[in-house]
């Protein structure tokens, strides 16, 4: 899909410096009315990254993850997308959009529309692709998350763990440069969590730049160049998966890992 | 004199009348319905919106007519109107002066006012995460309004349209009152020419039943069709295996939980 998949950015534990920027956030503060859910941001993403995020639940995981596609808007310092600053007009809002690919931990397929339609809208409604072409599109990712088949179904028919894929499948046929994730597998039963996590390891494989939220010790150790450790609304540490698991620097990522690992 | 209350050669007699009657209730009923829908999502986006020069003047609206008994505002329309100088000396006096057109507006103002709490509730049950996916998906909010909130609104809408409806077809009974020779209107006259107080009304409430029983036909299909994709699960539940059989409830209650409003 892009030439970045034959430098196979996984062997490497930090990305190349030179590479150019994906995602820059510098000093960005969040509030929900009085309380402050993010503070001072900084955080750098460079193409064809893979970034995990963990944390307690209500660390801000979320709300970091969804600002970098202004779903939540922020109250201080910059979010840089693709070069594109984020700076709430809505040109510039779509625009990043239009670069972000996002998955969602309940999936929110259209449940009025079948799987196929539901892959066709976007790219239809949002770059005025035509219909055949939409539908091409949409066949050729369905196929690449093992989901062809069911194209013609409503999203109600399917188990978790193919609606998820086919979640995943609507967000590429925007064809992004960024995905992010937000704890795609917490809300699947253990035996589809596999499937899921195996199409973003084919997606981490051909280069895709991704933020993924996730307490998947196993994807992050195979995919992650870094671990983002969040709480209280802070970034409290940042390191590569194998340090990050197995020689935590500071006490409140040690008690996490201490509480995720029983 | 027979042992039924009911004289059936009356009620043979008068009942081209009371056709013409119950024509003269379903074209009120058309006309005001479809003015209803037309009126209704302009007035309820107004209502829902953050702007007080639009939202005041909205919920004033609805506060008023929802409040207003139907039959006092039919009188203040038919005879308020002949007061206003500009009305009656105006080149639309032949709508404000005619009976038909004032219950018109009368019913109009009444039904828009509730129907604006039927689409607001409908449209604010349509899960945020639905919304967000397609803005995310860099769908423009009008394309999500019309392509996601709008469709999945009238699903979750229907119910409380269809009681709407029946009631306000049942109501429209009070536009007799200002010289509108409905349905009502007929079995009075009727009344009044034989003193037979239970053969017109009864046949009236009979022509009722059907009106609204034949409505009811017509929601359950219209629910069938824009439930195809419930109804496609319970047709794939058949043959299914038992293991499948319990993950398709397991899905049905995630979605009805996740559908379910009204
Ligand atoms: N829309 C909102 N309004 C108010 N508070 C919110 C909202 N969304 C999230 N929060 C609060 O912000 C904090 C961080 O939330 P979130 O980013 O969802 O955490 P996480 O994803 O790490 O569990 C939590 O304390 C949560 O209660
Ligand atoms: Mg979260």
């Amino acid at each position: 899909m892009t030439s970045l998949a034959t430098e196979a950015p996984m062997a490497s534990p930090v990305a190349e410096p030179l590479r150019p920027i994906a995602v820059e956030m510098t000093g960005v503060d969040k509030w929900y009315g009085t309380f402050q859910a993010l503070k001072g941001i900084d955080l750098t993403v460079r193409k064809g990254e893979k970034i995990v995020i963990c944390g307690p639940s209500g660390s801000g995981k979320s709300t970091l993850i969804r600002c970098i596609n202004r779903l939540e808007p922020h109250d201080k310092g910059t979010i840089t997308v693709n070069g594109i600053e984020l700076d709430g007009s809505p040109g510039r809002t779509q625009d990043v959009r239009l670069e972000c690919g996002m998955v969602f931990q309940q999936f929110n397929l259209f449940p009025h529309l079948t799987i196929l339609e539901n892959c066709m809208l976007a790219p239809r409604l949002g770059r005025g692709v035509a219909k055949e072409q939409a539908e091409a599109i949409a066949r050729r990712y369905l196929e690449r998350v093992r989901i062809g088949e069911q194209a013609m179904k409503y999203p109600s028919q399917l188990s978790g763990g193919q609606q998820q894929r086919v979640a995943i499948a609507r967000a590429l046929c925007m064809e992004p440069r960024i995905m992010l994730f937000d704890e795609p597998t917490s809300a699947l039963d253990p035996e589809m969590i596999k499937e899921v996590l195996q199409v973003m390891e084919d997606l981490a494989a051909e280069g895709m730049t991704m933020i993924c939220v996730t307490h998947e010790m196993g994807f992050a150790r195979r995919v992650a160049n870094r671990c983002v450790f969040m709480d209280k609304g802070e970034i409290v540490e940042e390191a590569t998966a194998e340090d990050f698991f197995g020689n935590p620097d500071s006490d409140r990522l040690k008690q996490f890992l201490a509480q995720i690992l029983h | 004199m027979n042992a039924l209350p009911i004289d059936p050669a009356l009620a043979w007699e008068s009942l081209p009348a009371m056709l013409r009657g119950l024509m003269t209730t379903v074209v009120v009923t058309v006309i005001v319905l479809a003015l209803g829908l037309m009126l209704c999502v302009p007035v309820t986006l107004a209502r829902m919106s953050r702007n007080p020069l639009l939202a005041w003047p909205a919920a004033v609206f609805v506060v008023f007519f929802r409040g207003a008994p139907l039959l006092i505002l039919l009188y203040l329309v038919y005879y308020g109107f002949g007061q206003i100088e500009v009305l009656r000396d105006g080149p639309l006096w032949f709508i404000f002066g005619s009976a038909f057109a004032c219950a018109v507006i009368g019913l109009t103002l009444n039904h828009v006012a509730f129907m604006v709490d039927v689409v607001r509730g409908s449209l604010e049950a349509v899960p945020a995460g639905l919304t967000e996916a397609s803005a995310a998906l860099g769908i423009p909010p009008r394309d999500t309004f019309r392509q996601i909130q709008l469709p999945l609104a009238m699903r979750y809408g229907l119910k409380a349209y269809q009681n709407e409806v029946v009631m306000f077809t049942k109501g429209t009974a009070v536009i007799s009152v200002v010289t509108v020779i409905d349905l009502t209107a007929v079995a009075n006259e009727v009344f009044e020419l034989t003193y037979d107080p239970f053969t017109p009304m009864l046949t009236a409430g009979a022509l009722y039943w059907c009106l609204v029983n034949l409505i009811r036909l017509g929601f359950r299909k219209l629910e069938a069709y824009l439930s195809r994709h419930h109804i496609a699960v319970e047709k794939q539940r058949q043959p299914a295996s038992a293991g499948f059989t319990a993950l398709a409830a397991r899905w049905k209650l995630a979605l009805s939980q996740k559908e379910q409003v009204l």
